[in-house]
């Protein structure tokens, strides 16, 4: 049994986790060709070694990023979707466009990263 | 006393007649180079050599002879499918099975147990018709029946209302079969090393050669090989060796563990199924229960082994035969499930050039081996996706034509 | 009876029994003596029954091995348990032991003529042969499956108790030997809470049974001094009879004692589980009263067993001459020591001294005696695996083996160590092990008693501050110069003909693993998996590395080239009982679950729900359903749908919010209003669908499928978390009782009871919502129509809902208001045309083929799976679900999922069916070609049995088309 330390809720055992898969960068889907949208949809990068990826403590309905060694099977880092963001170049990049405002409002990022080792 | 053993007892010596003559050296140039030594591409070497004549193969394989997911499945073979393109694909792999033993002159121990997939729930039921009524349409041989149907078939089984999720009935298929799995693999690389194909085990491709747009070779970590033609059958490591092809898969590589348990003598002759328990388990000829459930929670490529792995599956299995509790789990294992968003395999031309690919086999790579072999080799023999493993080509995904196969596989076997 | 006693009348031996409590039981079904704190083996060998057991293959005689649960020989039926290790098992009195795999008698085994057919069963025969004609293996296989298998279940047999415990330490030390010992004692010293576990019942390891250098006595006290400080220790805790059987990632372990799984989370991990003894390899090398070393010293000091009269000892270490001394000690005369090699020191010593002959250079080459061993025949070694042809044979009845060991590193290997071989000690050996897990004593590679101390010391300390998450200090020095005098680099000797073997439980022998090889097998993997090496119940602990060998004999591969089969879990093959536990299954039930019973309901399962399907006899279901169906129809019914999801979303966002979630528009919603919903997942597969009602322009309460509504709640929380909307979502199912009140006569009925909810038609209309308050409780009322008829979906703090569900029954009496299920709802809802998502859909449905179109938003720039559902649009469908109805009354009636058949191809599919009482017919939902879907067009059915049904399209609903009964 594995520990995840969930950035909300601290270290718990994986049996209250669900996986949620790679980040992955949604493309506009107003603008996205056929291709760039079933690629987004069904291709999966699937890399072997440190991978990028959502998590979910399933008890207190929790989302967070990890990452993850997918051949020790170790997790490196868990951390908020916004400590994430803050680390991206173009934090809103990870944002598709061309959707209904609200939800185009900008991102804070920066000041708390509440990244957490694993 | 079977004949074929005399030549074993009546020689002081142990003859000498090799199932596998290996080559030391490879060669600069094959006509078809194929990327791994599992089941699948052993079969698909063995059916290039003996349906299409080409027989200047290298099979590469970076670790032993079938040591991936062929040495690491459960065994377990049937047709009884959820859409009319997956059985009639399994269908063409159980008569081929039926007669392998044969075929490649080893016994594969195929072994026609009957197959249950049992329904707890009214949603499982219904999916048990919807299968049994596209199987009989194919010609598969596959019933709806109750539960008082399944006692009297598996008497040893809990059918009782008791149970937290009682059986209401299942899906019966008379010919679901068990069979060796290591041999199934060794016959194959036996028969196409006969007719002249090379197998080289410790032998990692490195890299994929291209030039103008297709597939010219492989770079391995013993030198350089040219190729008319590539392909790859490496179950856990899809998505790895496409990219060295420029490919990216619909693929999520998932550990799938299973276990057994010690030798007892015969008790349980059926394979039984269930997928709101998530267990399958079946006897095999040694005595031993082998056994399963889901696949893993995560994606991950280690066959590492969890204790999680087996109390969920023994509280589940002791509920199905409540009188296996004092029997022992002697080892458990994992292999690696490449699983697809539509449950169904990825098969034949890929965008490059004299690539090919085989992939995308989850849970159910094992029961697919003879016809996916029969099937890729005659794709790389013409260059054409044959009509049977047409729905399964790469580009259903670009085109919205996913296979429907997920309703009915939430424990595959 | 059985013969006289075997046993050791002196202090010093039978540390573990008692004899003044004896107790007999039966061994295939012959009365046996022993003593309180034996084991089955223990008390069979002490009355003379050292054979135990038949092979696995051969047949042949064999009697114990290890005396520590480490091989097959030692498997017996101990009622209705299996495959019991009679070594480990301790023997009660009265107890029926059997012996196993055997036809006839034990003594008198027929299958034992499978010895003289050995040579027509090659290696990997069963790959060879019963394949031909084609077909014939099925004639083959069911004898060959009841050959193998070893112990027999009984279909009958009892569910007994196991349970499970977690545990939580700092520092897990398995093995409670001296190095175990040792580290535990450093690590509680050092301020870590220590937990320490060992599989015997007493601790101490083989300080119970063996001697330092060459002295018991020095054993003795080491072990006492040792036990009686960990005892002494607050921060120890000690467990005993537990065998840790798996070592996991994090700490993670598994140990079963007695019929309880441990579960362990440990800071730190020191894995001190000692070494496993390794055969000499010779011609019958498995007759009965061929056994270990330390099995025979356990079998003296543990249980106060002589293990012969006169015993011959094989080694090619000082171990086997102590367990001389023992033997001299215990008053068994030793006829010889044979040594492979020219061991030398003060043991040797003190064994010459006590007028042993000692013969170096030699080895056993071969065995007489068949139910146990008489003789056995000693030659020179002449070079690597030969000997001289001259053999001097020595009367004996026991042979002591000790050629060397192989350090226990399963379970390091588990938790994920790299095994390699290490050469100059001629052992396997863990390097770089995992973070949290360390190696102490033999696991190690160490051995001589004081280096162990000093290592176990420094490995408990450092273990002890890396769990307080203090810096480490540098591993311990592991190397031990007398660890390369332990083991013999090739205790394998080839007879001219008979059998040496090399793993007992699978009976193969030299020639199998060299045939393999030869059979083109030369991969050591490849050698294991055709040959059988190692897949036994002892697993290869004694298999291996003589396996090994042998490859790179043939092979001229070095050993360490060959590398080694991974080590799997378990550790000891573990008890499904132990794994399952007591089997915790959650299930929910409703408030109003009681009332449910008591109404007499027959219950299915929901995900983890109970639900009433109907209320009355199994036997009468179908007039019951019928009744509850025309109760709704003529006057009201209530049902309870508790376990449909309620999610409260909540924020100046809560409209935009559920734009984007949901296909529909929901801005313009008014309040006091309930609308559709629909979701689909990214690539625009139907998903759930539900309805939800705005309370207020900032308060939403949407409704979700039982099934699903965890992955609704999951979906939406994901979702926002990107989108960071001003936005509350909360899962609010198990807060809510709900119960859906319809028919004719439903307003009636609550107009019966007090509230300040106007439920008059015109002030409370078809899909109005309310909240307020209803015989006092407060309720949100959702007026609503799922089985089109006028109703209330009334929601309530689950606390109230059984009092809401006694208070509207009571009122519904005068009524005619009945409860009804869940069977009689899908017939309503049928009869109304409405979908069921997961039954009427499938995993690939997207809305258009569902018939769902209109509740597609066209001009909202995004919601989820919008895109997806657009390219499917523009590249069109190939399936459509429509209504049917059966056009031939005499018809059979279809059953769901019967298949639509058009010139013997499948053109469709029968998604929901019902035989509808209310419209005299049969009608149901189907997947049809597009082509096929207008009203009125004809298709056919096939049903069980194959008969054609015919039907023709139907437009939906079926009941009440102009939809007036619900708005009455």
């Amino acid at each position: 049994m594995k520990i995840v330390n969930c950035p909300l809720n601290g270290p718990r055992n994986i049996s209250e986790f669900v996986w949620g898969g790679e980040v992955k960068p949604m493309p506009d889907p107003a603008k996205a060709t056929d291709r760039e949208w079933t690629e987004y949809l069904f291709l999966e990068e699937n890399l072997a070694g440190d991978i990028t990826e959502w998590w979910l403590h399933a008890p207190t309905n929790y989302w967070f990023i990890a990452r993850r060694n997918t051949i020790t099977d170790q997790f490196l880092e868990t951390m908020t979707y916004d400590a994430f963001l803050a680390r991206q170049p173009l934090a809103s990049a990870v944002i598709p466009s061309g959707e209904a405002e609200p939800a185009a409002k900008p991102v804070t990022g920066g000041g708390d990263t509440g990244a957490t080792s694993a | 006393m079977p004949f074929a053993l005399l030549k074993y007892g009546l020689s002081r010596e142990h003859p000498d007649d090799p199932h596998f003559r290996w080559k030391p050296d490879l060669k600069k140039t094959y006509d078809v180079v194929i990327i791994g030594a599992g089941g699948h591409g052993l079969a698909a070497a063995y059916h290039l050599a003996k349906d299409h004549g080409i027989t200047n193969i290298a099979v590469l394989e970076k670790g032993w002879l079938a040591g991936g997911n062929t040495a690491r499945n459960t065994t377990i073979v049937r047709a009884n499918y959820l859409t009319p393109e997956g059985v009639a694909f399994y269908k063409e792999s159980v008569e081929l099975f039926r007669t392998l033993s044969n075929e490649l002159d080893i016994n594969v121990m195929y072994s026609e147990r009957g197959h249950f997939t049992l329904a707890h729930t009214d949603a499982a039921m219904r999916t048990a018709r919807w299968r049994a009524e596209v199987n009989k349409h194919l010609g598969v041989n596959s019933e709806v029946i109750d539960s008082a149907e399944v006692k009297r078939i598996c008497p040893t089984m809990n059918v009782t209302d008791e149970a937290r999720y009682p059986i209401l009935g299942a899906l019966y298929h008379p010919p679901g079969a068990i069979a060796r799995h290591d041999a199934v693999a060794w016959g194959y690389a036996k028969e196409a090393m006969k007719r002249g194909v090379e197998v080289h085990t410790q032998t990692e491709v490195k890299k994929i050669l291209i030039e103008n747009g297709r597939a010219i070779g492989v770079e391995t970590n013993r030198g350089i090989i040219h190729a008319g033609k590539v392909m790859q059958a490496v179950a856990g490591s899809s998505s790895h060796v496409a990219r060295m092809a420029g490919l990216k898969l619909p693929i999520k590589t998932i550990p799938l563990q299973a276990c057994v348990s010690e030798p007892v003598k015969p008790i349980l002759d059926q394979i039984v199924v269930s997928g709101s328990l998530h267990v399958y388990i079946s006897q095999s000829a040694r005595g031993e229960m082998v056994m399963g459930g889901a696949t893993d929670p995560y994606g991950l490529y280690s066959s590492r082994s969890t204790l999680d792995f087996k109390e969920s599956l023994m509280g589940h299995m002791l509920e199905l035969f409540p009188f296996m509790g004092e029997l022992r789990i002697l080892r458990q294992w994992a292999g690696m499930a490449d699983m697809t968003p539509d449950f169904s395999p990825v098969m034949g031309l890929t965008p490059l050039e004299n690539y090919y690919i085989d992939a995308g086999w989850g849970t159910w790579g094992f029961k697919a081996t003879p016809v996916c072999g029969k099937r890729m080799a005659e794709c790389v023999a013409t260059g054409r996706q044959p009509d049977l493993i047409k729905p399964f080509a790469l580009s259903r995904f670009s085109t919205f034509d996913l296979v429907g196969e997920k309703g009915a596989a939430s424990v595959g076997h | 009876m059985s013969g006289h006693s075997n046993r050791i009348e002196k202090p010093g031996f039978g540390l573990l029994i008692d004899h003044t409590k004896p107790l007999s039981f039966t061994f295939d079904g012959k009365l046996f003596n022993g003593f309180n704190g034996d084991t089955i083996a223990s008390a069979l060998y002490g009355s003379q029954q050292v054979l135990l057991s038949r092979s696995f293959k051969y047949h042949r005689p064999r009697g114990a091995l290890t005396m520590n649960g480490l091989d097959a020989n030692t498997l017996v039926q101990v009622a209705d348990e299996p495959n019991v290790r009679a070594d480990l098992h301790p023997v009660a009195a009265g107890i029926a032991v059997k012996s196993i795999n055997h036809l006839g008698s034990l003594q008198r085994d027929a299958f034992s003529v499978m010895d003289y057919f050995s040579r027509f069963l090659p290696v990997g025969f069963y790959y060879k042969t019963f394949f031909r004609p084609a077909g014939i293996w099925k004639y083959f296989e069911r004898p060959i499956r009841i050959m193998a298998g070893l112990g027999t279940l009984d279909p009958r047999a009892d569910h007994k108790y196991y349970d499970k415990a977690y545990l939580f330490t700092d520092v897990l030390v398995v093995g409670g030997g001296s190095a175990g010992l040792e580290a535990a004692i450093a690590a509680a010293e050092t301020g870590a809470e220590t937990l320490l576990i060992d599989e015997n019942s007493q601790l101490g390891g083989s300080l119970l049974y063996g001697r330092v250098s060459d002295s018991r006595e020095a054993a003795d006290t080491l072990r006492t001094r040792l036990v009686a400080k960990a005892r002494g220790l607050e921060k120890l805790t000690i467990l005993t009879s537990t065998v840790v059987s798996g070592l996991f990632s994090d700490g993670w372990a598994a140990a079963i004692g007695g019929n309880r799984l441990y579960k362990i989370r440990a800071r730190q991990t020191i894995v001190a589980a000692g070494s496993f003894d390794q055969p000499l390899v010779f011609r019958n090398n498995d007759r009965p009263g061929i056994l270990f070393a330390t099995a025979a010293q356990r079998l003296m000091r543990l249980y106060g067993v002589r293990p012969g009269n006169r015993a011959v000892i094989a080694t090619s270490n000082t171990f086997g001459y102590e367990a001389a001394l023992d033997l001299l000690d215990a008053g068994t005369e030793v006829a010889a020591v044979i040594d492979l090699g020219t061991t030398s020191g003060p043991t040797v010593d003190a064994v010459r001294s006590r007028g042993v002959r000692i013969v170096t250079g030699s080895t056993l080459v071969d065995a007489k005696g068949y139910l146990r061993v008489e003789s056995v025949g000693v030659a020179a070694i002449t070079g690597q695996g030969k000997t001289a042809a001259a053999t001097d044979w020595i009367t004996c009845d026991c042979v002591l083996i000790s050629v060397g060991c192989s350090p226990a590193l399963n379970l390091a290997s588990h938790a994920g160590a790299k095994v390699i071989f290490d050469d100059a000690i001629q052992m396997h050996r863990a390097v770089s092990p995992p973070e949290g897990i360390a190696l102490a004593g033999a696991a190690a590679g160490v051995w001589s008693p004081a280096r162990v101390a000093a290592h176990a010391k420094a490995t408990g300390s450092a273990a002890a501050r890396l769990a307080a998450g203090e810096p480490g200090s540098e591993p311990p020095d592991a190397d031990d110069p007398t660890a390369a005098a332990i083991t013999h680099p090739y205790p394998i000797f080839k007879s001219g003909k008979g059998k040496e073997f090399i793993d007992f439980d699978e009976d193969l022998t030299i020639k199998d693993i060299i045939n393999s090889v030869k059979d083109g097998y030369d991969d050591i993997q490849l050698v294991k998996r055709y040959s059988t090496a190692g897949l036994g119940p002892s697993q290869g602990r004694h298999a291996n590395l003589n396996t090994i060998r042998i490859v790179g004999a043939v092979t001229g591969k070095p050993l360490a080239a060959i590398g080694t089969t991974t080590f799997r879990p378990p550790l000891v093959p573990e008890k499904f009982a132990h794994m399952a536990g007591r089997a915790f299954e959650p299930v929910r039930l409703t408030s109003m679950h009681h009332r449910h019973q008591e109404l007499g309901a027959q219950f299915m399962t929901a995900g983890l729900w109970l639900r009433p399907a109907y209320y009355g006899s199994k036997d009468d279901a179908a007039r019951t359903i019928d009744d509850e169906v025309r109760a709704v129809r003529t006057a009201a019914g209530l049902i309870d749908v508790s376990t449909l999801g309620g999610l409260d979303i909540r924020g100046p966002d809560a409209a935009a919010f559920i734009d984007r979630m949901y296909t529909w528009a929901y801005e313009k919603q008014p309040v006091g209003r309930a609308r559709y919903t629909l979701m689909t997942d990214m690539s625009g597969v139907v998903i759930d669908d539900g309805v939800a009602c705005r309370f207020a322009p900032n308060h939403y309460y949407v409704t979700a499928t039982t099934s699903a509504v965890d992955q609704v709640y999951r979906a939406m929380t994901w979702s926002n978390v990107q989108w960071k909307m001003d936005v509350d979502v909360a899962n609010v199912t198990a807060a809510y009782s709900a119960m859906n009140l319809a028919g004719p006569k439903a307003r009636a009925i609550v107009q019966t009871l007090t509230t300040d909810i106007d439920f008059s038609k015109d002030a409370f209309p078809y899909m109005g919502v309310r909240t307020g308050t209803l015989a006092g409780i407060p309720v949100r009322v959702l007026r609503v129509g799922f089985v089109g008829e006028a109703g209330y979906e009334i929601h309530c703090p689950a606390g109230y809902g059984e009092a809401l569900w006694d208070i509207l029954m009571t009122a519904g009496k005068p009524h005619g208001l009945k409860p009804f299920g869940v069977e009689a709802q899908r017939i309503l809802r049928l009869e109304k045309g409405h979908i069921i998502v997961g039954q009427d859909t499938d995993g690939l449905t997207n809305p258009i083929e569902a018939g769902m179109d209109w509740a597609l938003a066209k001009k909202k720039p995004f919601y989820i799976g919008k895109r997806s559902i657009e390219l499917q649009a523009a590249k069109g469908i190939t399936r459509k679900l429509v209504g049917f109805a059966v056009t031939d009354s005499a018809s059979p009636v279809p059953k769901d999922c019967h298949l639509i058949i058009r010139d013997g191809e499948i053109v469709g599919r029968v998604t929901s069916v019902v035989k509808s009482a209310t419209l005299g017919k049969v009608i149901g939902l189907a997947y049809l070609p597009p082509t096929m879907t207008d009203a009125g067009q004809r298709f056919e059915i096939r049903v069980d049995g194959g008969a054609m049904v015919p039907a023709e399209v139907v437009p939906t609903p079926f009941y009440d088309p102009q939809n007036a009964r619900q708005d009455i």
